[in-house]
């Protein structure tokens, strides 16, 4: 009552000051969150990449992981993943149901465009730089999964509402373009970022060889298109030129995880164990294919056991895309991913601790895309010493050592490169290995590209050779943009090939 | 608009001069109106003097109240329709006289409704239509909701309970007048007005203390509420005091619900995949039931449980259900003298819910006092009401869908048992999603307190008896205090795992509505005029806070500090500031024809002040030609005729407050110690967002026949919504999920229809009757970035198509028969297929009162017809196994009939020897054709039934105790007959605020039955 009689004689003032009601509307301005002027670059550029690199590691690696032949589910999982495991594309186009690679990697694209514009305004060349090597980062994604996409039209907000779509290959090749550019902004950059720089703490050198290394990664993508050949040499050259070479490290990201929901290593979070320690559903609905399992068994390989905990004394897998119950496949009857709890408490292979850094490309993966360039004859080296070092960097990173031994694994007839007839299959096959758990991604592109390893198709597929090729237009492009995805014809996730797919 | 502000004011201050300057000295007569049958004050009675008729006609008050200067030995004339006439001498005494009307008959045609900022007025001066509903017809079917109570029984109206994500006990309500008018599907609610004020919501209002409610139909009739007003008003009267004697009632009303309509499920085959039986397998596609023991899930220390193989004759998923029961207890305390009056109520409402464990409570006090002081009349309405709701979230019953024909729910209650095979760690299948829902509902609890204080302070000053000044101020909080507790459970197994959390929320709601409101009325000749300027403030501010703990220690205390991991949680701030003057100006002549012009200019926050001031203009007039023309005026037949129309634009702004920024977040774990990550809001923000404007008229013919026991009105109503601000989904690779715009347009053709009748009136039989039908066609225009926009999954927008429509996807057709592809699947048609509108274009109710001496009986009919819906429950009961076409070709490898193959070279060819699999994935893939769970929404249900006794006179008369008792018998949701396609469930039953959509979420609806009691002493 009191408040009523306090809320009128409020009324009143208000009232009598009628003539200042533009101040009494005046209430406008969000009290919760700040604008975009308010913020400045280093309050942006963390969150840009550690959704990059995260998305790497969850949605990216179940892709994966399913589709590159090194998972499948558990009885406890047999109705996780479906859309993959059955090769639905409709499924995986749905908004709701769906997988939104789409949708989350164009916002992902907006974060940086954000920072970009930003940067061309403050003339701050380091982070112009930044954004633009992961834009081009996330656009190869785009055209691995969806072949024509909008590039020039795209992130224009309602300006464009009708974002035209871009031949994939032209997609391609101005992504490489805007890696050539923001390595050079990086280079004259003045103004250096420090901490926000969450992948290489503002250092020129290693954005200028992570920037070459994702530029050799899209151009050996190309490498089935005959007539891609000259263009492909043209831009190897550009890196030779550059002259900082390729990545020495894992290009990894650490925020500074920690031990609460939602702050964890999302390899940790989303595959092994919650803060309280308690395992999460992914946990008992994963597991390693007998496909995967043999082959780390047909060379010994020493890191199964490091990745993988043995049933019984042994390792047991499933089948991908098996849709029956069998106790054999039940989660306690086959392995599970290693993680501390299961390794003494201390570091295992892929799953190593709350606050592991996310890999975004890994040493050993630089290391085999020069190893597949030296076959190839593109840029000079030993092959042999390459090969060498990209399996030293799996062995290195998975045992958490500096220089673990392989001079025996080297020696074994399936991973000697050596008595290899064909160099290209042995290197993919052992990237494949190096790269499984942790870039899935790769697997399914080096797949698609070259059917290495040849590693078998959904137990639901209705014919042996059915491969998933790309991902269908989504669902919310067919419903805001639909005349450009009419346009573009067959998109089949079975039928319909991205550009640099020559079967 | 500053010129506009300073004019009205000095105006307000000229007139405030002249009042003071020509008051006189005379006899002053003061007194209250009320109903000679209930002793109820009447509001909007004119009193004036016969033997000088220009001497202004002051009209009773919301108390019934009314103050005129007269002369000794002069005669008084009140008037109010649907009442006789009523003349007084006047004779020096009258200083506080109290003035009995008795009710004429021709109520039906004529009747005083409760106009914009509730101000009473006589039907036949309306341009535009409005409908009125009393109490006692609101709560015939006894229901907790007011606004449930008017389903169907107004025409143009269309409400439909939804269930909303935690309103298990206490459902939302979808509200539609004539029609769409925003693809903002939050943005289509009418205003509501208790007692004059504004509030943003009105379910907790108790239904047995309204008087009665108006529905002011579309913008035209609420125009003075400017944009709130765009979707038309409902405008509630609550009760207040009678002069005399003091009453108490009491009444009690209980009631029982089951769950009904539930989608068929197949009782043939149990769980297991490929046809072979599996004991920890939560689908149907195992062997055929046939009555043996099986094992069921794994052993439990070293036991292995075993089940019968057989499905109950029962439906078992119904036990998975409680039977709901409602208990309402009402008291109230009414009183007055002629100067004052009170009201005073209090009603408990006790509800528990058909998902075990799910239980509301409603507790409230209502006190409505008025009194009067010389020229000075106050009123004083406070309503307080603690509601509590403890229902469990989403997710148990889903599975209910799902699981198999065998498991057994009643035995599932008893899972606290560590050794049962009900106990979430023994449950036969480890799947998440498939937890014995019973243990679920037990462990996911969400508990609000919430406390809603609604009160009204109105001053009304009589200056002389052609003017006077209203102050109303309205002040509405809500506080709730909400909180989500999930039980831990840990497992070896990690699907079986659940987390221990909690959330701890608390929301405050406040408004501020103050009308300041000049009144003058004068007559010249044969001329009456009225003139209305007012000025109205609004505040609205809210606050939202929550902290949340993810991960808790111990099963059993649910409190932040015992958890692990960092606090999360947060606060949000809205404030809505607006700024409105109006005035309607009101002409009569010789009380047939009147004419309204209406005006309005708001002011609102959530705009940028360049923008942020529109006008609303509206004219109507009314015509009552029986009255006028000499030749129908004394006919029988037709004893009452009135034509009226009306026109307006009315501005409008449906945004939220701070949308005209791009916002920036951290999200994705976020700060990370001190490394800060912002990222922008996905929603664009649109800076030069304009006002939308609602353009419409309609046109309506009233009549009464039979000196009024029939009456019918018939109005069409157009509106054209154009400009709309809404929040457009654009693709993606725009790098926005969605932009705010001002575009899409909409347009509403309205026919409705009403009938009333009361065919028997006498002592011993009455019978009344009332019919309505709406016809609305919604249809989208103009729509932004092209020709269609998705709304809500297969709900869309489409141009020159009734809105919202539903398109999916059909079977790939070839010359009409379906294509399967070589292996014998289906396949989707590359385009969807647009099915048809989604809300029921026909509209039609019926309602009935017949009583026979203390006995009556009364029941409402309604049917909606013409539109479909489709239910997502569908796919998942196929691809589970316990769809009842599932087991149609008894599992077996079949011919599809009427069928085409698809060859690889793109040809078809008759389909005669490839088979479908009738398996697992071939249903799958079936379910997954849209239109498999599509089906046509007609339906016709006996809503509300209701049969009473009332204890006769003889018998009252003789006791001392009690003046009224009556007994009587309710059902809601008696029966429905739907379409032959509709397998789904209850078209009328929405989720949330879509429509046409059936979620898996989604409770299934009720029907109840009970009794009440009412007494009055």
């Amino acid at each position: 009552m009191r408040t009523i009689i306090f809320k009128i004689g409020l009324f009143a003032i208000v009232l009598t000051a009628a003539v200042s009601c533009n101040d009494f509307l005046d209430v406008n301005i969000d009290p919760n969150s700040p604008v975009k002027e308010n913020l400045s670059l280093h309050a942006k550029l963390p969150a840009a990449l550690v959704v990059s690199a995260h998305y790497e590691a969850t949605t990216l690696n179940q892709i994966g992981g399913m589709w590159g032949g090194y998972w499948g589910t558990s009885n406890e999982g047999v109705n996780a993943f479906t859309a993959l495991k059955m090769y639905n594309g409709p499924a995986i186009r749905d908004t709701r149901d769906g997988i939104a690679v789409w949708e989350s990697t164009y916002n992902n694209l907006l974060y940086y465009k954000e920072i970009l514009d930003q940067a061309n305004a403050e003339d701050a060349r380091f982070y112009a730089g930044i954004a633009k090597i992961m834009m081009a980062h996330h656009y190869f994604t785009l055209v691995d999964f969806y072949n024509n996409v909008p590039f020039d039209d795209a992130l224009k907000g309602s300006a464009v509402l009708h974002p035209r779509y871009e031949a994939g290959q032209d997609v391609y090749q101005k992504s490489i373009q805007l890696i050539n550019d923001g390595i050079e902004d990086v280079k004259v950059a003045s103004l250096l970022p420090t901490t926000d720089d969450v992948l290489f703490r503002g250092d020129k050198v290693k954005w200028a060889r992570f920037g070459n290394t994702l530029k050799l990664r899209a151009l050996l993508r190309q490498s089935e298109i005959a007539a891609q050949s000259s263009y492909i040499a043209d831009e190897v050259s550009k890196i030779v030129q550059e002259g900082s070479g390729f990545i020495l490290e894992d290009a990894q990201v650490n925020p500074g995880y920690l031990n609460t929901v939602g702050k964890m290593n999302p390899m940790y979070e989303t595959y092994y164990r919650n803060n309280a320690g308690v395992a999460v559903a992914n946990y008992a609905n994963i597991r390693p294919t007998n496909y995967l399992i043999s082959m780390y068994k047909e060379r010994n390989d020493p890191r199964l056991a490091q990745i993988y905990t043995a049933v019984d004394g042994d390792f047991k897998g499933v089948i991908f895309g098996n849709n029956t119950i069998d106790n054999a496949y039940a989660a306690q009857n086959t392995s599970a991913l290693k993680g501390p709890v299961e390794n003494a408490n201390s570091a295992a292979g892929v799953i190593k601790s709350f606050s592991q850094a996310t890999v975004m490309i890994s040493l050993s993966e630089a290391n085999f895309l020069q190893a597949e360039a030296i076959a190839r004859g593109w840029i000079s080296g030993s092959l042999e010493q390459v090969y060498r070092s990209a399996v030293q960097a799996s062995f290195n990173y998975l045992f958490n050592v500096s220089n673990y031994n392989i001079d025996t694994y080297l020696t074994d007839r399936n991973v000697d490169i050596n008595n290899a007839t064909n160099k290209i299959e042995r290197i993919i096959t052992q990237k494949w290995l190096a790269l499984a758990g942790i870039n899935n991604m790769q697997a399914w592109n080096d797949h698609r590209r070259l059917g290495y390893p040849a590693f078998p198709n959904s137990a639901t597929a209705t014919n042996p050779t059915t491969f998933p090729l790309r991902f269908m237009y989504p669902e919310t492009e067919l419903n805001t943009n639909n005349e450009m995805v009419v346009a573009q014809g067959d998109n089949s996730i079975l039928s319909s090939r991205v550009w640099w797919d020559a079967q | 608009m500053k010129v506009f502000y300073l004019k009205s004011c000095l105006s307000f201050v000229a007139m405030l001069c002249v009042g003071i300057t020509f008051a006189q000295q005379h006899v002053t007569v003061r007194g209250r109106i009320t109903d000679g049958e209930s002793g109820a004050p009447l509001e909007g009675a004119s009193v004036k003097i016969k033997e000088n008729p220009r001497s202004g006609t002051p009209v009773s008050g919301s108390t019934g109240g009314f103050l005129i200067r007269a002369h000794q030995g002069q005669i008084l004339q009140v008037n109010m329709l649907g009442y006789a006439n009523k003349e007084i001498p006047i004779d020096g005494q009258n200083h506080d006289v109290v003035i009995k009307l008795d009710r004429s008959v021709n109520e039906l045609t004529e009747v005083v409704v409760t106009g914009a900022l509730g101000i009473k007025r006589s039907s036949r001066e309306l341009g535009t239509s409005a409908q009125s509903v009393n109490n006692e017809e609101l709560n015939l079917g006894k229901v907790v909701n007011p606004l449930l109570a008017l389903s169907s029984k107004v025409a143009g109206l269309r409400i439909n309970a939804t269930d909303q994500t935690t309103g298990k006990t206490d459902p939302g309500i979808q509200i539609r007048m004539r029609g769409t008018r925003s693809l903002n599907r939050s943005k289509n609610d009418p205003i509501y007005v208790v007692d004059g004020v504004p509030l943003p919501n009105i379910t907790r209002i108790n239904p047995n203390d309204i008087a009665d409610i108006t529905v002011l139909k579309g913008a035209n009739a609420a125009a003075l509420y400017g944009s709130e007003g765009v979707n038309g008003a409902i405008m509630i009267t609550t009760k207040s005091g009678k002069t005399g004697a003091g009453e108490v009632n009491f009444s009690n009303s209980t009631t029982f619900a089951n769950v009904f309509l539930l989608p068929p499920a197949q009782k043939a085959f149990g769980q297991g995949q490929n046809g072979v039986y599996s004991a920890v397998s939560a689908e149907s596609w195992g062997d055929r039931f046939n009555g043996e023991m099986r094992d069921f899930g794994l052993p439990i220390n070293g036991i292995q449980p075993t089940k019968l193989y057989a499905a109950p004759a029962r439906d078992n998923r119904l036990d998975f259900f409680d039977t709901g029961v409602t208990v309402q207890n009402d008291l109230s305390f009414s009183g007055g003298d002629a100067k004052s009056s009170y009201f005073l109520s209090l009603q408990d409402v006790r509800l528990k819910g058909v998902i075990p464990h799910d239980k509301s409570s409603r507790t409230g006090v209502r006190f409505n006092g008025t009194r009067s002081f010389d020229k000075l009349t106050t009123s004083f309405n406070a309503n307080y009401v603690l509601f509590k709701n403890n229902t469990t979230s989403d997710g148990p019953w889903l599975s209910v869908y799902t699981q198999p024909a065998n498991i057994d729910y009643n035995e599932a209650r008893e899972w606290e048992d560590p050794s049962s095979p009900n106990h979430p760690l023994n449950w036969y299948n480890p799947v998440a999603g498939t937890r014995n829902p019973i243990f679920m509902a037990n462990n996911n609890r969400n508990t609000a307190n919430q406390h809603t204080l609604n009160s009204k302070l109105e001053f009304t000053y009589d200056f002389t008896d052609w003017f006077s000044v209203t102050n109303r101020t309205g002040y509405y909080l809500q506080a709730e205090a909400g909180r989500v507790t999930n039980k831990k459970l840990v497992s070896n197994i990690a699907t079986r795992n659940i987390n221990g959390t909690l959330n701890d929320s608390g929301r405050d709601f406040t408004r501020l509505n103050n009308d300041f409101m000049l009144n003058f009325r004068k007559e010249f000749g044969e001329f009456t005029t009225r003139l209305l300027l007012g000025h109205n403030i609004r505040m609205d501010d809210a606050k939202l806070i929550n902290v949340q703990a993810n991960n808790l220690l111990f099963e059993d205390i649910f409190n932040q500090g015992s958890r692990t991991g960092e606090l999360s949680g947060g606060s949000t701030i809205t404030q809505y500031r607006s700024l409105s003057t109006y005035g309607e100006f009101t002409m009569g002549y010789r009380n047939y024809l009147f004419l309204t012009l209406v005006g309005r200019n708001d002011r609102v926050s959530t705009l940028d002040p360049s923008n942020n001031s529109y006008f609303t203009p509206g004219v109507s007039a009314s015509f009552v030609f029986t009255d006028a023309i000499a030749g129908p005026k004394n006919s029988k037949m037709l004893n009452y005729g009135r034509i009226y129309g009306s026109y307006n634009r009315t501005g409008n702004v449906t945004l939220d407050p701070y949308r005209l920024n791009l916002t920036y977040s951290q999200t994705n774990g976020f700060p990370y110690g001190s490394l800060v990550g912002f990222t922008p809001s996905l929603i664009e923000p649109n800076s030069r967002l304009k006002p939308e404007f609602v353009t419409s008229y309609e046109g309506g013919l009233q009549l009464g026949f039979l000196d009024s026991r029939l009456n019918a009105d018939i109005t069409y109503a157009y509106s054209d919504s154009d400009g709309q601000i809404f929040n457009a989904g654009i693709s993606r690779a725009t790098g926005f999920n969605s932009t705010y715009v001002n575009a899409g347009r909409m347009i509403n053709n309205t026919l409705e229809v009403m009938l009333n009748g009361s065919a028997i009136r006498s002592q011993d039989i009455d019978l009344q009757f009332g019919i309505n039908f709406t016809f609305t066609d919604t249809k989208a225009k103009d729509l932004y970035a092209g020709n269609e926009f998705n709304i809500f999954r297969q709900a869309y927008a489409i141009k020159d198509e009734p809105y919202p429509t539903l398109r999916m996807t059909d079977f790939e057709r070839h010359e009409g028969k379906i294509v399967l592809d070589q292996s014998g699947n289906v396949l989707p048609s590359e385009e969807e297929v647009i099915l048809g509108t989604m809300v029921p274009p026909y509209l039609f109710g019926f309602n009935t009162q017949f009583r026979y001496k203390e006995f009556s009986i009364g029941f409402q009919v309604d049917s909606r017809l013409g539109s479909w819906m489709y239910s997502e429950v569908i796919p998942r009961m196929y691809s589970a196994g316990t769809h009842p076409e599932t087991v149609k070709y008894d599992r077996q490898p079949f011919l599809m009939p009427n069928t085409v193959i698809k060859q690889d070279d793109g040809t078809f060819t008759e389909n005669t020897n490839v088979l479908s699999q009738g398996d697992k994935d071939w249903w799958t893939k079936y379910g997954a054709i849209q239109t498999t769970t599509a089906a046509k929404a007609d339906y016709l249900k006996l809503r509300e039934l209701y049969i009473g006794y009332a204890l006769p006179n003889s018998v009252v008369q003789r006791q001392g105790v009690f003046k009224k008792a009556s007994i009587g018998l309710v059902g809601n949701n008696v029966f429905i007959i739907k379409h032959s396609s509709n397998q789904i469930g209850d078209p009328e039953a929405l989720y949330n605020q879509t429509d046409g959509y059936s979620s898996f979420r989604q409770i299934p609806t009720s029907r109840s039955f009970g009794f009440n009691i009412n007494m009055t002493f």
